[in-house]
């Protein structure tokens, strides 16, 4: 999961960034608005948290121009808390909300439900016959016991698992998995797929040759 | 209860009691002229009644009157007795009367006045009557009728004779002369078409009355309607603006009406009110959005950092971001306290005499380093100028006024400051030669959290230039702006030397 992050004060950014990696998320992050947009714009992120109030573009202007080419969900952050700014956002295309200040728990459920959401999912629990991946707990289980996975190898099962039928791209999976500022080493990924076929079964994940992977 | 507060409704009453009052005092009125032309003219028949009658008991009856005696049954002429000797009271022989022949025709029982009489001798006895009587007690009223007569001889002057006193009983209408020597002439009529016609009348002048008391009431009712209505419309707006809606305003129509001025002046105050509840819902709901980033940067830090085990110098880190966004909080009390002291009159300001030109080359000394950073040049005018006031508080502005000018500057820009004695006032001024302020954000830049660039890069919360205004307005002074894009901004600081 490849998560764009734009607000303008350092310190929150940062922090949001570190949080959001460690709970396995590739992140990306813009320090005002012209650079987030620009990054939106460009990249097929899983989802963005989007300040309001940013310099050079405000958050609103970034949505309003987004909505016009993508659907990628949005998590709006904002220190205003009427009404009136919460209908605003989400008339304007935002996928939810969150007031300043906010629990991280609150921020990482909220993401992880537009997520769940952009891919038509209603719960947090995936099953693929023998295999159950919560996505709340961040855990894979085989047979009802639990598998041990990195991080990364779990977003692996997990991108798949919310694209199950579709045929995922090797460019998809690097802009899903990895950050900007990560060197995409071509066999990183294959590393990873002979891992979580190791730990799952290695029908898990089918190979289309000349076209990427697939949970069936 | 409800109906009596209503000043429409007490006005309506006294209205109306008035009215009624005016109509009653008038209806009567013509109800007594009109009573009294009607019973003028029916006492006119029977006083010239009366009057024949009395003549005719006066006066010597007419040949073919005498009597059987040969004795002439009237009377002799006052002052006079036909024996030449003084008049034995009793016993006397009762009169005999015979109605003069053309008085006959004035009691005819057919006639349509119908008039009758009764001639009584002094001791009460019937000397003669018409046939026409009228049925029931026609002497019921005899005592009052004489108690009457005899006021009006008493009140009457001697040399007039006394008047025939007429008298109303039931349908009938009375008058009596009792003559010096003690005979009564009775004569009487029915007024009852009279009365009829006065009872038509009175009904006439209630029904006229009635209709005047109703279109009075009415007309009142919209006449005290209209002059209300303002004041409704007053009233309906103070209720909505009490209910919390400020933007009602009253609908002032007649400005030059006493109740349009006061219209006009509840909304000038309703304005005003609006705009301070405003600009204070503003101000708190600015504070807040300024505390919510740093306290959303600590909670963030924080919880990050206890997710896990973490390196000294993670945590370490964690906690030099949570103290800056502290700091950041700190400041920002700090402004919004001086701020709330100042509005409020609180801020008690030292009234200290000072060279002024020290205070501001002391500030520019200290923020000498910072504009080292920034590669920005101070040039500094001086010349020495006392003035009262709080050297320190005044210190504040200056420093707020230069940090701004090296902040908002180009790189390698200039800062000028000057201050001189110009009738009266110490006039500072700082210019930058910076990307200055656009005319629309310039008239602004005062108001509270108010940022030209909507960034929060330059670390400032918002606050500075409201402070430094409120310090020099607490000073008597004034503080003034002006800018040029892309070529620089110039603040003007003036204070009264002798405040």
């Amino acid at each position: 999961m490849r998560i764009l992050i734009v607000e303008d004060e350092p310190d929150l950014l940062r922090s949001i960034a570190q949080a959001l990696r460690e709970e396995g998320y590739a992140v990306d992050t813009a320090p005002d608005g012209e650079d987030g947009f620009y990054k939106a714009e460009n990249y097929d992120y899983d989802a963005i948290v989007l300040d309001v109030m940013l310099p050079k573009m405000d958050g609103w202007e970034i949505l309003k121009r987004l909505r016009k080419i993508k659907k990628t969900p949005v998590l709006m952050l904002t220190a205003r808390d009427q009404t009136r700014d919460r209908v605003k956002g989400l008339d304007g295309g935002a996928d939810d909300y969150l007031v300043k200040p906010f629990d991280l728990d609150e921020l990482f459920a909220r993401l992880r439900a537009i997520i769940r959401r952009s891919a038509n999912k209603t719960t947090n629990v995936i099953e693929i016959g023998e295999i159950k991946i919560d996505t709340a707990l961040r855990n894979v289980l085989l047979k009802e016991k639990p598998v041990e996975l990195t991080a990364r190898e779990y977003a692996l099962v997990e991108f798949l698992a919310l694209h199950r039928g579709e045929v995922v791209t090797r460019t998809q999976l690097y802009e899903h998995l990895f950050d900007e500022n990560e060197s995409s080493l071509s066999n990183l990924l294959d590393v990873h797929v002979s891992n979580v076929r190791k730990k799952l079964g290695a029908e898990f994940i089918v190979t289309r040759r000349g076209h990427g992977y697939c949970i069936e | 209860m409800k109906i009596f507060n209503s000043i429409k409704w007490r006005l309506q009453i006294w209205y109306g009691l008035i009215l009624v009052i005016v109509l009653t005092g008038f209806g009567f009125t013509a109800y007594q002229l009109e009573r009294g032309r009607l019973f003028g003219r029916i006492d006119n028949e029977l006083h010239r009644r009366v009057g024949i009658l009395a003549n005719a008991l006066r006066r010597p009856p007419p040949p073919r009157g005498l009597d059987e005696n040969g004795q002439p049954f009237d009377r002799p002429p006052p002052g006079q007795f036909s024996d030449g000797n003084p008049p034995e009271q009793n016993p006397r022989p009762p009169l005999k009367f015979h109605l003069p022949p053309e008085a006959a025709g004035l009691f005819d029982a057919n006639d349509l006045n119908n008039f009758y009489f009764i001639i009584r001798s002094r001791d009460k006895k019937e000397i003669d009557s018409s046939t026409n009587q009228p049925p029931g007690k026609f002497f019921a009223i005899e005592n009052t009728l004489l108690n009457l007569v005899n006021r009006v001889s008493k009140s009457q002057d001697f040399s007039s004779k006394p008047l025939p006193v007429a008298y109303s009983f039931g349908n009938y209408r009375n008058a009596v002369e009792v003559l010096p020597s003690g005979e009564e002439v009775w004569v009487g009529c029915s007024i009852a078409p009279e009365l009829k016609e006065l009872q038509l009348t009175a009904l006439k002048l209630t029904g006229i009355g009635g209709i005047i008391l109703f279109f009075g009431l009415a007309g009142g009712w919209w006449f005290v309607s209209r002059a209300l209505r303002p004041i409704e419309n007053i009233s309906a707006a103070a209720v909505k603006i009490s209910a919390g809606d400020l933007s009602q305003r009253i609908n002032v129509a007649e400005a030059e009406s006493e109740l349009g001025k006061l219209a006009a002046v509840l909304n000038s105050t309703f304005a005003r009110l609006e705009s301070a509840f405003a600009q204070q819902k503003q101000f708190a709901s600015d504070a807040a959005h300024e505390l919510r980033t740093p306290v959303s940067v600590m909670l963030t830090q924080a919880q990050t950092a206890l997710n896990r085990e973490r390196t000294a110098p993670e945590y370490r880190e964690t906690v030099e971001t949570c103290q800056r966004a502290a700091q950041r909080m700190r400041r920002l009390i700090e402004s919004l306290l001086a701020l709330a002291r100042l509005d409020a009159g609180q801020e008690v300001l030292k009234r200290l005499r000072f060279d002024f030109s020290k205070t501001v080359s002391d500030c520019v000394d200290m923020v000498k380093p910072m504009a080292g950073e920034r590669g920005a040049k101070i040039f500094t005018e001086l010349s020495p100028v006392e003035i009262t006031g709080d050297s320190e508080r005044l210190a504040q502005v200056v420093t707020n006024l230069l940090t701004n000018a090296i902040q908002y500057n180009l790189p390698d820009g200039e800062v000028r400051v000057k201050l001189e004695s110009q009738n009266g006032l110490a006039v500072l001024t700082v210019s930058d030669t910076g990307a200055g302020i656009s005319a629309e954000d310039l008239p602004r830049v005062f108001e509270r959290f108010y940022r030209a660039d909507k960034s929060r890069s330059t670390g400032g919360n918002g606050l500075g230039l409201a402070i430094s205004k409120a310090i020099v307005e607490a000073h008597g002074g004034t503080i003034d702006v002006a800018s040029e894009e892309n070529v620089g901004t110039t603040f003007t600081v003036r204070l009264p030397i002798d405040a």
